[in-house]
């Protein structure tokens, strides 16, 4: 790990073509991906246009500007779901990670091979459950009713009274912190896969090193572990962040109507707009959203990725 | 910096560099003719077209001898005999080829939407009122007005009181699409054996015994009333709610001088809060509606949580009864008649049958595949109960021999056969429900082979119910409605829990532009 | 816990703090596992099956079109794993040579795809045009390229020693026969976590199948049981096993596969890059 970082890139003094040259085999390694990339991501990306048009998928797109971003930003339900959506969606990101690192850390304590095994092995299922499904366990789990096990635990140990449960998916001061236990819940072990991954391939000498220097397990995990994981955990961080501004299905199923000020997202607004307006989508207004949140996206993944190539001796997460 | 500012650039330029060449891929999609992406099946050809006697019509309007349908699940699916449905189809029209385009239910609208952005276009495709309104105003569909007008099939409907249903579907004079079948609609059912033990056996008739009923069961134990959220997403709104909501409706509608007004705005509406928010405080309504879905409803209607239930007539009346009976709950289930202050409960806009206008032969498809449909004898029989055979049979025979639901047939009596995909389900109805059917069915066996409790509930419902009117679709309504609703829907649920008063509801709804967007909505309704 | 001595405490803490975890994480799960057991319908949670029985299980498996739609599952779960992983290889391999004329380029062409996208209709046109709609090949190709899981691919193989690339070269390796030589037997923990991604998206996968596929023939294991689950518009009538002992059943039965594949592939996991390094 510390002497691949030590090679930074140093300018080459030949000529273009030769360096080309070089790499001419690594080139031709790259065209699958290349293609692949051109056909079904950059073809696509032609859609974009249609951003400035109204378009139905009917007739021919008629060229409106910026019509479709007036809209979207004249609405004041936007602004409100746009902020929800870059709060929920940051504070899980962050959440999730530094729990599933944490996780990670102290499962690869265990000694036990047969533990560690079926322990990552629980902790990873609920990943399978669609958020569908998902949804209906929790509103089961968090109801204000004697059959909704987190209330009846209150009210048995006292510390919520039996006639005033707590609505905790219904109430929107409760909303949020259900909704981030109940991500952490679900993606928590998932991901885990990736950290772990990392973890293996750590040098054990480093470990027996750190001993000999009389470090403790606490110090271990300090020094070793926890520096090991870092690379991973920036590049999940800043790649997630290009995708914070579509959180969609998981705010949708847990959301309802008494909860939407603080629980509605730029992804469900749009759709309750599309939804209950009665009428044919408007493409071109779901591109110009999507093209809005994509910009966010980069932005935020710009401005990251700059403060992350301190951490990372010059380099970028790509 | 400055070599990734290139990078990006050079990206950029890529883009931009396609976009030029863009335009590619939609032209080849427009031009390029009938080939249609369903599966065609190789059976289609053995339904024996050769025997198909032709029409005696003998005007001018061809017979089509291939059409694209594209249809959603509530016709047979491949794995519930499409194939021998479509052959049977296809001899009994004498239309030689019927392709069939069926995505997945769930994703019906987001195919068609693709589909129609393609270009090649069915022939014949069902849609749903919202869009069905919104691709008659973008021109996508045929205008069947005069061919409806002048059909045998409209005398068919008048004879059977139907064809009001079908001109419930006219857009400002126009028609675009043949409904199959009334929409269907809610009716109130009650637990028998919670009336009989908590309420005297006394069945409420109005909204003062409704409210005792209701007192009487949650004295009794738990909650009275559940429902999937106090609004529903779709219209009729009202619909699970319906004794709590009367005469209050919350979005558009029209009164009876023709003019538009959003009920919400009402004082009916004000009204209706108040007796949910009351209802709610005194632990009528299940705590948890706001966050229940429909199956959780159904699921705690089956363990006998609470004894008041609205949900659809018909068919739901028998499984809701077998839902009960397989939990060994006391399945007797009263439908209600609406009570005095709800009068009549609403029927549904049903979807339709709509004739896309790239239909080369759009009076050929309306005459030999819309009119049959419901000609009252053997095709609409066919889309009433699917294939002799395959969905239905008359044989004397044992159905699930030697299990607990074991069911035996003498000869000629009429039976659903064994679900193909399920096994241990009983087929009851294939696209039209007979219950809800247009123009009389002759020999329908409906009334022997239908469950009492499901001839009885949409009997109820058939009733006493009154169509919902087509809301037409405005810019302004495109534009502001779905603001809107969401905004009603977030102030309603904060009112009925308590959280808000009525009148700090409607302030809000005044100051967050709501009054506003409702009323240039009204406008545009009532000046088209 | 402070000195080296206690280090058996310190695993019994860890342990059972990982016991108390695995339990709060089957509380859910074990709720679908009972409900799918019990013949009789029940809103709240049970410890056990009040009316125990199979016919949730029975009723799924007895559905004669499923076992196509599982040769699906597993053929393009397969097909699209395997192409996945070499896209991101190969793409992962390239993208650490970083004095390779083009690098930036190729990388931020890569990330761009990963923040824009051309929206629903484009793509299904796109897909309608190259003839890959209503295909096998559309559910396998268009998820196969997933930028995502080749940046961190990449971040693995930043981890190889370059010396070992360096003195791959000196041995007159080309770049192809360091990649298959070198890079790949080096990063089996890599390849087996980001094979497991893959093979997770393409097993669950339905949103591409109910867009882009309108033959119910070609359909998956996982749409089959969506649409068990969500149910087809046709009620029926009578059945043994009730509507939500049948959800229920789908659910644990999508779970099964990997709660067997996971700890088979766990012994990639252990063994890491320095294992391999030694050996070389």
């Amino acid at each position: 790990m510390k002497n691949s970082k030590k090679q930074k890139p140093v300018k080459s003094n030949k000529s273009l073509g030769a360096r080309i040259n070089r790499y001419k085999g690594f080139y031709i390694m790259f065209l699958p991906v290349f293609v692949f990339a051109i056909i079904f991501c950059y073809l696509p990306m032609l859609g974009i246009r249609y951003a400035f048009t109204n378009y139905n998928g009917i007739k021919t797109p008629s060229f409106t500007a910026f019509a479709n971003f007036k809209k979207m930003f004249d609405m004041p339900g936007f602004w409100s779901a746009f902020t929800n959506t870059l709060q929920i969606s940051i504070i899980k990101l962050v959440l999730t990670t530094f729990i599933a690192v944490v996780v990670s850390i102290f499962l690869n304590e265990i000694f036990n091979l047969r533990f560690k095994k079926v322990v990552q092995t629980i902790i990873y299922l609920p990943h399978f459950l669609s958020w569908v499904v998902t949804a209906s366990l929790f509103s089961l789990i968090l109801a204000p009713t004697a059959q909704g096990l987190v209330n009846s635990f209150l009210v048995s140990i006292g510390v919520v009274d039996s006639s005033k449960m707590i609505y905790f998916l219904g109430s929107s001061k409760w909303w949020r912190g259900a909704y981030y236990i109940i991500n952490i819940w679900k993606e928590t072990g998932w991901q885990t896969v990736i950290f772990m991954a990392t973890l293996a391939g750590l040098n054990t000498e480093l470990y027996e090193a750190a001993s000999i220097d009389g470090a403790g397990r606490w110090g271990k995990m300090y020094y070793i572990t926890f520096p090991a994981l870092k690379n991973t955990i920036l590049t999940v961080l800043i790649l997630n962040l290009a995708k914070v501004m579509n959180l969609f299905e998981s705010a949708f199923v847990l959301q309802n109507d008494a909860v939407l000020d603080t629980a509605n997202v730029l992804e469900t607004y749009i759709y309750y707009q599309s939804f209950n307006s009665g009428a044919i989508p408007n493409y071109g207004y779901t591109t110009a959203v999507g093209l809005f949140k994509s910009l966010v996206g980069c932005v935020l993944v710009l401005v990251c990725n700059h403060l992350s190539k301190k951490v990372r001796e010059g380099r970028g997460i790509v | 910096m400055k070599k990734k500012f290139i990078a990006m650039l050079l990206a950029a330029t890529m883009v931009f560099s396609l976009a030029g060449c863009g335009d590619k891929p939609n032209n080849d999609n427009q031009g390029g003719g009938s080939t249609p992406a369903s599966d065609t099946t190789p059976a289609d050809n053995n339904g024996g077209q050769g025997e198909a006697t032709p029409e005696p019509a003998a005007d001018e309007v061809e017979k089509p001898s291939e059409i694209t349908i594209l249809v959603d699940g509530t016709v047979f699916t491949e794995a519930n005999g499409r194939e021998q449905f479509i052959a049977k189809l296809q001899e009994l029209t004498g239309i030689e080829k019927i392709n069939v385009i069926q995505p997945d239910h769930d994703a019906y609208y987001d195919n068609v939407g693709q589909i129609i952005a393609g270009g090649d276009w069915p022939d014949v495709m069902i849609l749903s009122s919202t869009y069905y309104s919104g691709y008659a105003a973008e021109g996508v569909l045929w205008d069947m007005t005069e061919a409806w007008e002048n059909s045998e099939l409209r005398q068919r409907q008048i004879a059977y009181d139907g064809a009001g249903v079908v001109e419930g579907m006219y857009i400002d004079g126009v028609l675009y699409g043949m409904p199959a079948a009334r929409g269907n609609g809610c009716v109130t059912y009650v637990k028998q054996a919670w009336i009989d033990q908590y309420n005297g056996g006394k069945v409420p008739t109005n909204y003062a015994e409704y409210s005792e009923m209701c007192a009487n069961f949650v004295a009794n134990g738990k909650y009275a009333v559940s429902a999937a959220g106090f609004v529903g997403g779709e219209a009729p709104y009202i619909n699970y709610l319906p004794e709590f909501y009367q005469d209050a409706y919350p979005s558009f509608y029209q009164k009876e001088d023709g003019t538009w007004a959003d009920g919400f705005t009402e004082d009916s509406m004000k009204d209706a809060l108040q007796r949910m928010a009351d209802a709610y405080a005194a632990g009528w309504i299940d705590p948890t509606t706001l966050t229940n879905g429909t199956k959780d409803c159904r699921n705690k209607f089956f363990s006998d949580e609470f004894g008041v239930f609205t949900y659809w007539a018909g068919t739901w009346a028998t499984n809701l009864k077998n839902g009960l009976a397989n939990n060994g709950v006391d399945s007797e289930l009263v439908a209600l008649s609406p009570i005095a202050e709800v009068g009549t409960y609403l029927d549904r806009i049903p979807p339709v049958w709509c004739i896309s206008s790239t239909c080369k032969n759009p009076e050929g498809v309306f005459k030999y595949f819309i009119e049959p449909m419901q000609d009252g004898g053997e095709v609409q029989f066919l889309w009433t109960y699917g294939v002799e055979g395959v969905h239905w049979s008359t044989a004397a025979e044992t159905l699930y021999e030697g299990t607990e639901q074991e069911k035996v047939y003498e000869e000629g009596q009429f039976h659903g056969l064994d679900n193909l995909e399920t096994p241990g389900s009983q087929y009851t109805k294939a696209h039209i429900d007979p219950a809800l059917a247009l123009v009389d069915l002759a020999n329908d066996p409906a009334d022997e082979s239908r469950a009492s409790e499901n001839l009885a509930s949409s009997t109820l419902f058939a009733q006493n119910s009154r169509l919902a009117v087509l809301v037409p679709t405005t810019d302004e309504m495109s534009q502001y409605n779905g603001d809107l609703t969401t905004l009603k829907n977030s102030l309603i649920a904060k009112v009925v829990m308590g959280e808000m008063s009525i009148d700090d509801a409607y302030a809000q709804f005044e100051a967050d532009g709501g009054a506003k967007w409702s009323q240039m909505i009204v406008d545009s309704l009532n000046n088209r | 816990m402070k000195s080296k001595k206690k280090i058996p405490v310190f695993q019994i803490v860890n342990g059972l703090i990982f016991i108390i975890l695995c339990l709060i994480i089957l509380v859910p799960l074990w709720k679908v596992l009972v409900d799918s057991l019990d013949l009789r319908t029940a809103y709240g949670m049970k410890m056990w099956p009040e009316k125990f029985g199979f016919d949730g299980y029975a009723q799924i498996f007895s559905n004669k079109t499923l076992y196509r739609a599982i040769l699906i599952s597993v053929f393009t779960t397969v097909v699209g794993t395997l192409l996945a992983l070499t896209l991101s290889t190969l793409g992962a391999y390239v993208l650490i040579q970083w004095e390779m004329p083009g690098r930036t380029f190729f990388a931020n062409m890569l990330l761009f795809t990963m923040i824009f996208n051309g929206g629903m209709i484009p793509t299904y046109l796109v897909l309608k045009g190259l003839h890959l709609t209503n295909t096998l090949w559309v559910v396998i190709l268009f998820p196969a390229l997933n930028v995502y899981n080749l940046v961190l691919m990449r971040n693995f193989f930043e981890g190889i020693p370059a010396s070992l690339y360096e003195s791959a070269t000196l041995d007159g390796c080309s770049p192809m026969q360091t990649f298959l030589r070198i890079v790949l037997p080096m990063s089996k923990a890599a390849l087996a976590s980001i094979g497991l991604m893959f093979a997770v998206s393409y097993w669950n996968d339905y949103t591409h199948y109910k867009l882009y596929i309108l033959d119910s023939k070609l359909y998956n294991f996982q749409m089959k049981l969506r649409g068990m689950v969500m149910g087809s518009e046709l009620p029926t009538v009578g059945g043994n096993a009730t509507e939500n002992t049948i959800k229920n059943a789908a659910i644990i039965i999508v779970i099964i596969p990997f709660m067997i594949l996971y700890p088979m592939l766990q012994k990639y996991f252990v063994k890491g890059v320095n294992i391999g390094a030694v050996k070389e």
